[in-house]
């Protein structure tokens, strides 16, 4: 059984907010339904400045905040390790928001109840894109996607390569990785 | 529309080889056409893919559209288009929405005497319409009539023809307010309006207040973090630190309006210090001589003083340049810093091509590039024989004579409509009120119509100052004309309609304007469809409609463009023009000398700046719910301020701040930043929306246009956009 | 991005109301234990008790859209026994369930028997207990996530509690609420004991993290210090206490009896309910993320 984990490289994005977007646009969210959310950095002192854009999002942790907290088992953890969220036994209780440390968990106004990054197992169905969403659309390549188990996996590979590091340390299991 | 379709079913039976295969190719095998329609019979979701172009902005890339149950799903950029490269921008994806917009214009409308608008029938507006072009042609002749439209595959074609059949030569871009200066400039040194730096390959590239990371073509994204991850040196020359400062490996924060005294200097190192390449200059251009004498002024110690970056900054960029050539450029620009910005911006484009040549660069590896492009041939059928070109001359080509007359001066239009000169005017995907120049200038011209037609998909703040407003279909709800892609490989693609019209009573521009050309009485030059034009011209490159379709994007490999020597240049002498007559004879210098923007700001006055962010373009995006949502999540209509100036007015980051000068007084918060140059404020030019009709973007943030005055660049009429300086004050102190 | 607060002030009311009826329950007990003559407040402690939990459980239902629209889901929320809202759920049902019974026998006139008594007092400490955990487990949150919280949120339940029963007493059955001396000194007491306890979460919440920093100082300084510093401190805890410590302590027996000590008493412990709110609803907004991203230097 695969291990799906993500690597997110920082220093190739551009904060052009294209991996929101089309999250949104091909898994039909709402405006307000935000799966990546962004924390923007500049450092130094004018004129000699940088900038970075961390983009976040579901982690998928192995031991994640959310399914514990979640009274009626809506969140759930999937034989893939894809955290999900089972809509129809979601109360809306938003328990899971408030435990997420990421905060990437998003409130739906229309039905009251909460979801996330699926890692896109939603679209993969019924469009015939198996990769995610923001994966397929980030314009600088700055995102991997792949089974964290198999070592000859791109991302297992860039990873090692990298040392790219869970965002917040061991926080949580999260199974998303940073280059910084 | 073209008939991919697939049910579900099939879709889902299908192998995972045929899947990949399927999602790789981008459209249907025949065998899976046919599958389809067989269970079509069954019922069931249907799923079919469209190869289009997207309307977010002018670049206009190339995607697959996937429709379900006739709904728009999923959109994937075509690996084949130039500009997609495989992707879209957030704004591609965003801006898809706007066909299911509820402010979508239904029908027709007409201004009624109280003010308010009342819809009519197509008949209504087509014949009242027609009677008042009558009467205007009748009194004052066609010339008399205007058109401003942003270009677009058909809109550009249509709206062109529909002028000249009336007899009118007046129909503008709307490049006053985008990249006319910067075009008109460049055409006076090197004959054409534009280049491409092959950033890839560069050694060095500067780029002036252009950024690939906040102005998205996904393929110059591309290209620009290649270079950065192969060591190219990267040069961000902007008074704001733009995104793209991510591949970049220096930010020059220089004054803006100053552009030109950087170039000016840069040049003057590489001449006095004979590091320009003397073999190109002596062959390929004429007048250099003189040139040279005059940028004996303008030394880097010079410069300095003028733009705010140290003379030691100024004389190693330049050398940096010298070593790296011919594999560097400084990069074209779109409108950017001297598309139409500053009273110096049509010279400072013509300084850079000169620039440019000092580095014999011209269709060198890594340097700056003409690429070739293709056009449809001559058609046979008479149908299509152009209508008799217009007697007159465009208006404003004789007050702005560099102005290319491509793009016109649409605000000289403008500003006869205001002096009464100009009494019909018509609006093809142009929102001219709110984004061109002055809008209280402008909503006063345009009231003084006797006719203002417009043509879009919501009321835009130029079509509330109409008197007719006719509803467009959105940009997936039609086929257009063909689209010529001039790059290293020159191309064609085809924006192919996607969805069934949404609301059954607008209609696709090539009709709108045909049957108003018919009740005008110059019907008979649209007694065709824009399929059969469409087939028509591609059939003079060796293509169809049918075979276009199915691709989406088609390559012309034969004329691929070959690195190598310094091409014919397209001016009067067939070379590169250190001086040109038609400047002199339009009353600036010869050769590029300095000159002082109109205004610069004085005590504590900043120079307001405008520019994108990555998910809008211009005012067109601003009521799309997906986009304008980042907008309110990351509170991004906040004008930026430098943090020691910021410190100086007892300003915070997220205070609200008052901003204000001569033309206007507006709130807004501020974002308190070390990416400002200390002399400019800028204010994102995408905001203050004053259409109610436009219920996402209405009265959001403050709108850069209401504070810059109406003034023409002269000799070029750009509009010059940040040629206004303002105070800025925190609320309540 | 600024931080929108996830539960506002629906989900404070419901932490109050769980609590005060809590505190309504268990003050219901200590009066039949220390002051059995005292029977109208004892049955009025066992009334309020039921109905504050059942205003508190819909206008968590009402919170709750995704099972506002689909009722049903609501029968879920008994599945997953690692949560800590499962817990509350078993503690306010088993609690409301006895709090019912018990309203009903005295509505029969029956006595409640004692074990009755200490089940119900059980679940009241539970559901009080719980009330602060639920908040507690959020390791998002330092102003939560500590275990000062349960204690301060089972104190000021108590302290709600005995404040409601005191307040309609004074209304209803002044005689009754003269003769409440004990009741009236541990209640004194408790308002002490949540200052000290708010102080201490201000406190170690501040050194805990910059979020906690951010937090602490919201409320000291920033957007909520006006509700803090006067809604809180002030009408809730200093206030409540300047007054009781005056009538119990130095004003002469007769007047604390008066009316006009009775109504003295009333604005008490009133503040003494705003505070009990003010507390629920200012941690519950005030409290702001862990930082994910620091910037790279």
């Amino acid at each position: 059984m695969a291990r799906y984990g993500m690597l997110i490289n920082t220093k190739k994005c551009i904060g052009c907010y294209a991996c929101r977007v089309a999250c949104q646009r091909q898994n039909d969210l709402l405006p307000t339904q935000d799966f990546i959310r962004y924390e923007e950095h500049e450092t130094g002192t004018y004129p000699n400045v940088s900038i970075e854009t961390v983009p976040l999002q579901c982690m998928h942790c192995e031991d994640a905040p959310c399914v514990a907290v979640c009274p009626t088992g809506a969140a759930y953890i999937g034989a893939d390790g894809i955290v999900g969220v089972d809509e129809g036994r979601c109360i809306g209780c938003k328990y899971c928001m408030a435990a997420c440390p990421y905060q990437v968990r998003v409130h739906n106004e229309k039905t009251g109840t909460v979801d996330k990054c699926r890692f896109c197992t939603v679209s993969a169905e019924t469009s015939g894109t198996k990769m995610c969403s923001c994966v397929e659309a980030c314009l600088t390549n700055a995102r991997i996607f792949g089974d964290l188990d198999d070592p000859e996996s791109d991302i297992s590979k860039a990873i090692a390569e990298t040392n790219a590091q869970p965002i917040a340390g061991d926080l949580t299991k999260s199974k998303v990785f940073y280059v910084r | 529309m073209s008939e991919n379709a697939i049910t579900r079913r099939s879709f889902l039976a299908g192998s995972a080889g045929a899947v990949a295969l399927t999602a790789a190719a981008g459209f249907m095998s025949f065998d899976a056409w046919e599958q389809a329609h067989a269970d079509d019979a069954s019922g069931g979701g249907e799923t079919k893919t469209v190869h289009t172009l997207c309307n977010a902005c002018s670049s206009k890339c190339g995607f697959t559209a996937y429709v379900v149950n006739g709904r728009l799903t999923k959109l994937i950029g075509d690996a084949d288009h130039p500009y997609a490269k495989g992707k879209i921008c957030a704004r591609g994806f965003g801006y898809s929405q706007i066909a299911y917009s509820e402010d979508r214009l239904t029908d027709p409308l007409k201004k009624n005497d109280q003010g308010k608008f009342e819809a009519i029938s197509w008949d209504q507006a087509y014949s009242e319409i027609a009677d008042k072009v009558k009467a205007i042609i009748d009194d004052k002749g066609p010339q008399a009539l205007a058109m401003v439209q942003d270009p677009r595959p058909s809109g550009k074609y249509y709206t062109k023809r529909f002028m000249n059949a009336l007899g009118s030569a007046n129909v503008y871009t709307h490049g006053a307010a985008c990249n006319l200066s910067k075009e008109s400039g460049m055409t006076q040194a090197i004959g054409t309006g534009s280049y491409s730096s092959d950033v890839a390959n560069a050694k060095m590239t500067m780029f002036i207040g252009r950024s690939y990371a906040d102005a998205i073509r996904p393929s110059s994204v591309a290209a620009l973090q290649k270079a950065h991850e192969k060591g190219s040196h990267i040069v961000l020359v902007d008074p704001r630190c733009s995104n793209s400062r991510v591949f970049a490996d220096e930010w020059v924060p220089i004054n803006p309006g100053t552009d030109l005294a950087l170039v000016l200097a840069m040049s003057n190192v590489l001449v006095a210090r004979g590091l320009y390449d003397k073999e190109f200059v002596a062959a390929n251009t004429v007048g250099f001589d003189e040139w040279a004498r005059a940028l004996a002024e303008y030394p880097p110690e010079w410069a300095e003083k003028v733009t705010g970056i140290p003379a030691t900054t100024i004389s190693r960029l330049a050398v940096e340049f010298a070593e790296a050539a011919p594999a560097a450029s400084i990069e074209p620009s779109w409108r950017g810093a001297f598309g139409c910005s500053y009273a110096n911006s049509g010279e400072t484009a013509r300084a850079i091509c000169l620039f440019n040549t000092l580095l014999g660069c011209w269709n060198q590896k890594g340097g700056a590039l003409f690429t070739p492009s293709v056009s449809a041939g001559k058609l046979a059928d008479e149908r299509f024989a152009d209508p008799k070109k217009p007697e007159d001359k465009l208006l404003g080509s004789a007050e702005y004579p560099l102005a290319l007359s491509s793009m016109g001066t649409n605000l000289f239009a403008a500003e006869q409509a205001k002096e009464g000169n100009v009494k019909g005017m018509f609006f093809y995907n142009s929102n001219m009120a709110a984004g061109y120049s002055n809008t209280a200038y402008l909503a006063d011209a345009l009231s003084n119509l006797d006719l203002c037609v417009v043509v879009d998909v919501q009321m835009s703040e130029t079509a509330m100052l109409a008197d007719y407003v006719l509803p467009d279909t959105s940009y997936l709800e039609r086929l257009e004309l063909p689209e010529f892609i001039g790059g290293k490989v020159p191309a064609v693609a085809l924006r192919d309609q996607v969805l069934e019209k949404i609301h059954p009573n607008t209609k696709p521009v090539d009709e709108i304007f045909a049957e108003l050309a018919e009740a005008c009485g110059v019907g008979e030059y649209f007694r065709f469809g824009v399929d059969e034009l469409a087939d028509a011209q591609l059939q003079t490159v060796g293509l169809s409609l049918d075979t276009l379709k199915q691709t989406g994007t088609a390559h012309f490999p034969e004329k691929e463009f070959a690195y190598g020597t310094a091409p014919k240049f397209k001016t009067p002498t067939e070379k590169v023009q250190f001086t040109s007559e038609a400047c002199e004879k339009a009353g600036l210098s010869p050769y590029p000398v300095w000159v002082e923007p109109a205004t610069m700001p004085m005590g504590d006055e900043l120079r307001l700046v405008g520019g994108k962010q990555a998910i809008h373009s211009h005012t067109q995006t601003a009521n799309i719910e997906d986009l304008m949502q980042i907008t309110k999540d990351y509170d991004l209509t906040r004008v930026w301020l430098n943090a020691d100036v910021a410190k100086r007015l007892g300003i915070e980051d997220g205070d609200e701040v008052e901003v204000s000068n001569t033309q206007h007084t507006g709130r807004v918060r501020a974002k308190v930043t070390q990416r400002m140059n200390p002399t400019a404020l800028y204010m994102p030019s995408h905001y203050g929306c004053s259409s109610p009709d436009q219920h996402t973007a209405f009265d959001v943030g403050l709108r850069q246009m209401d504070f810059v005055p109406f003034h023409l660049e002269p000799a070029y009429g750009g509009a010059m956009t940040q040629e206004a300086v303002v105070t800025v004050k925190k609320v309540g102190a | 991005m600024s931080f929108e607060p996830i539960w506002g002030a629906i989900i404070a009311w419901y932490l109050f109301l769980a609590g005060l009826g809590g505190g309504a329950f268990i003050t219901s007990a200590f009066l039949g234990w220390r002051h059995p003559e005292a029977v109208n407040m004892h049955k009025v402690g066992h009334l309020i008790a039921p109905i504050v939990v059942i205003i508190g459980l819909c206008l968590l239902m009402f919170d709750a859209e995704g099972g506002l629209h689909n009722p049903l889901r609501f029968a879920l929320l008994l599945t997953n026994f690692g949560s800590v809202m499962t817990w509350g759920v078993v503690f306010l049902g088993g609690f409301t369930i006895v709090a019912i019974v018990v309203v009903v026998l005295d509505f029969l006139k029956k006595s409640v028997p004692v074990w009755l008594d200490i089940v119900g007092v059980v679940f009241s400490v539970c559901v009080a207990v719980y009330t602060g955990a639920l908040l507690g487990v959020c390791k998002t949150f330092p102003l939560w996530n500590n275990a000062l919280l349960p204690i301060l949120f089972l104190v000021s339940a108590v302290s709600a509690g005995a404040a409601s029963v005191l307040l309609v007493a004074v209304i209803r059955h002044a005689d009754e609420f003269n003769r409440v001396g004990v009741l009236k000194k541990f209640h004194f007491c408790l308002p002490i004991i949540e200052l000290v306890l708010v102080a201490s979460l201000m406190f170690i919440t501040s050194f805990n993290s910059v979020a906690g920093w951010n937090s602490v100082m919201s409320l000291l300084v920033g957007q909520y210090a006006p509700l803090f510093w006067i809604g809180l401190v002030l009408i809730g805890l200093v206030l409540p206490t300047a007054l009781e410590t005056w009538l119990l302590f130095f004003s002469p027996k007769e007047f604390e009896e008066s009316r006009k000590a009775h109504w003295i008493s009333f604005g008490s412990d009133a503040g003494v309910l705003v505070g009990g709110f003010l507390l629920r609803f200012l941690v519950v907004v005030a409290a702001l993320p862990v930082t994910i991203t620091v910037p790279m230097m």
